[in-house]
């Protein structure tokens, strides 16, 4: 029921802004630099696959320091026929972009790009304090959030900028692993460096 | 130019997605390849196949937990050094119940040659570990007759069902305990002892009534405190054998002829 909540809420809000979002581009594009919309707009969205974050994922964020680091939010959703239950969840994401290279007026290669997040999945089964029916310190993580780093590159090209109000899009690839798998591999060589990555792509469409 | 290289790598995803397993839609999906699922029934029917003697002989392992390489050790050295009928796991094969971890766990196991059982530990269901273990697994509460004992596998972790009282289910032990012509003598398996803090306190009284009842229990055996020892906790004084946790590179195989047992500890 909760779940249910979580989701409807997620796809009202995603929605909003969509509507808003869209509303706001057209005018950013007539009046430049007229509305005040345009700072607290997210800078760009994201569709993304896998990743150990959701089978599929949505994120907005914001990027700082021109463009090298980005901080982004996403849901993301397992649907039931590739697990036993649909699984809820959210991230938070930070970037940070080391090395760009420009080719052209339409195409920038990120070729490092690395960061952390930290992923809540919903549900009272991934508690966050340890609940009550347990003695303090009982387990000392809980399931309900895991932080992990990641690894990944990105192609940036002018794509969609000349139709719509975006700038242009991106095609990225991420490895990462999380807290938890990282502590099982450790000091175990009969656990490969491969069974603990999570391994994603996606798109990238900025404002 | 821009199209070659989105081309590029459109198929570069496009060969890596081919590849099975490298991607991860969340720590908590369960997806199960066949050898993964239905482990505890499919090795019932296994040892069911295998031919019986005069003298069970069982490895015991447990609490493997993140000890992954000693439980890869403790899978070689039974393989390859015992003759052992088949293999008990007393519980937390699991560290943080996480499905990739009974994948891990499972994948040791299916290194032995021979049948093995896994009990349900505490660890085992945090998170979603229930569902993992109820798919990888089976029942939490199960049993099978092998040579004219039979073996009963029982969740006793009462603190992970916030202790509501169905947790051990005694009433299913009892019914299983009921004496029939399949079996004369039982062993009864669980992770966490009576003893223990984790176990329903208010249940421990009925937990032993249920195991005397038809004076058929030759001992039981459990898990969760990782050190060895036999004692008897009940003035029923049927033994309790607590079983090596992994880490110390032992284990103890069980010995069960002419409704007698011993136990012995193998180093590895």
């Amino acid at each position: 029921m909760l779940k249910q909540w979580n989701f409807k809420i997620i796809l009202i809000i995603l929605l909003i802004w969509l509507v808003k979002g869209t509303d706001t581009f057209s005018q950013v594009s007539q009046y430049p630099d007229s509305t005040r919309y345009k700072r607290f707009l997210p800078d760009y969205m994201k569709l993304q696959f896998a990743g150990g974050i959701g089978f599929v994922s949505m994120g907005v964020g914001y990027t700082f320091f021109n463009q090298k680091l980005d901080v982004s939010y996403f849901y993301g959703y397992v649907p039931e026929n590739v697990t036993s239950d649909d699984l809820h969840s959210v991230s938070l994401q930070v970037t940070a972009k080391l090395l760009r290279f420009k080719i052209n007026e339409n195409l920038e290669i990120m070729p490092l790009n690395v960061g952390g997040f930290i992923h809540h999945t919903f549900g009272s089964e991934y508690w966050l304090k340890l609940p009550e029916h347990y003695p303090p310190g009982y387990y000392w993580w809980a399931p309900g959030r895991n932080a992990g780093i990641f690894l990944g590159g990105e192609v940036k090209t002018s794509f969609l900028s000349n139709a719509t109000p975006a700038s242009g899009t991106a095609f990225y690839v991420r490895a990462g692993s999380r807290g938890l798998y990282i502590a099982s591999k450790f000091g175990n060589a009969s656990i490969h460096l491969n069974d603990i990555l999570e391994f994603g792509f996606g798109l990238a469409v900025y404002r | 130019m821009r199209i070659v290289i989105i081309l590029v790598f459109l198929v570069g995803i496009f060969g890596v997605v081919s590849c099975e397993n490298m991607f991860d839609y969340s720590p908590y999906a369960i997806d199960f390849t066949e050898e993964n699922r239905n482990v505890n029934q499919r090795n019932i029917g296994n040892l069911a196949a295998t031919d019986t003697d005069d003298t069970i002989k069982i490895a015991f392992t447990g609490d493997t937990h993140r000890f992954f390489d000693e439980f890869d050790g403790f899978a070689k050295d039974v393989s390859t050094n015992h003759s052992v009928d088949f293999v008990i796991h007393v519980g937390d094969l699991a560290d943080f119940g996480l499905p990739k971890q009974y994948q891990w766990g499972n994948s040791f196991l299916l290194k032995l040659n021979i049948p093995y059982f896994v009990v349900i530990g505490n660890h085992d269901l945090v998170g979603n570990g229930l569902t993992a273990y109820e798919n990888m697994f089976g029942s939490l509460d199960f049993s099978f007759v092998y040579d004219q004992i039979k073996f009963i596998f029982l969740n006793t972790n009462s603190r992970e069902f916030k202790f509501n009282g169905n947790v051990p289910d005694i009433f299913w032990l009892e019914e299983q305990l009921k004496p029939s012509e399949y079996f004369t003598k039982a062993i009864v398996i669980f992770h966490v002892s009576p003893t223990e803090g984790d176990f329903d306190p208010s249940m421990t009284e009925d937990f032993y009534s249920a195991l005397g009842k038809y004076s058929n229990v030759l001992f039981t055996v459990h898990g969760h405190l990782h050190h060895h020892e036999i004692y008897t906790p009940n003035s029923d004084s049927i033994p309790y054998i607590n079983v090596f946790g992994v880490e110390h590179r032992k284990y103890n195989i069980i010995r069960i002829s002419n409704k007698q047992f011993d136990v012995e500890t193998v180093e590895f």
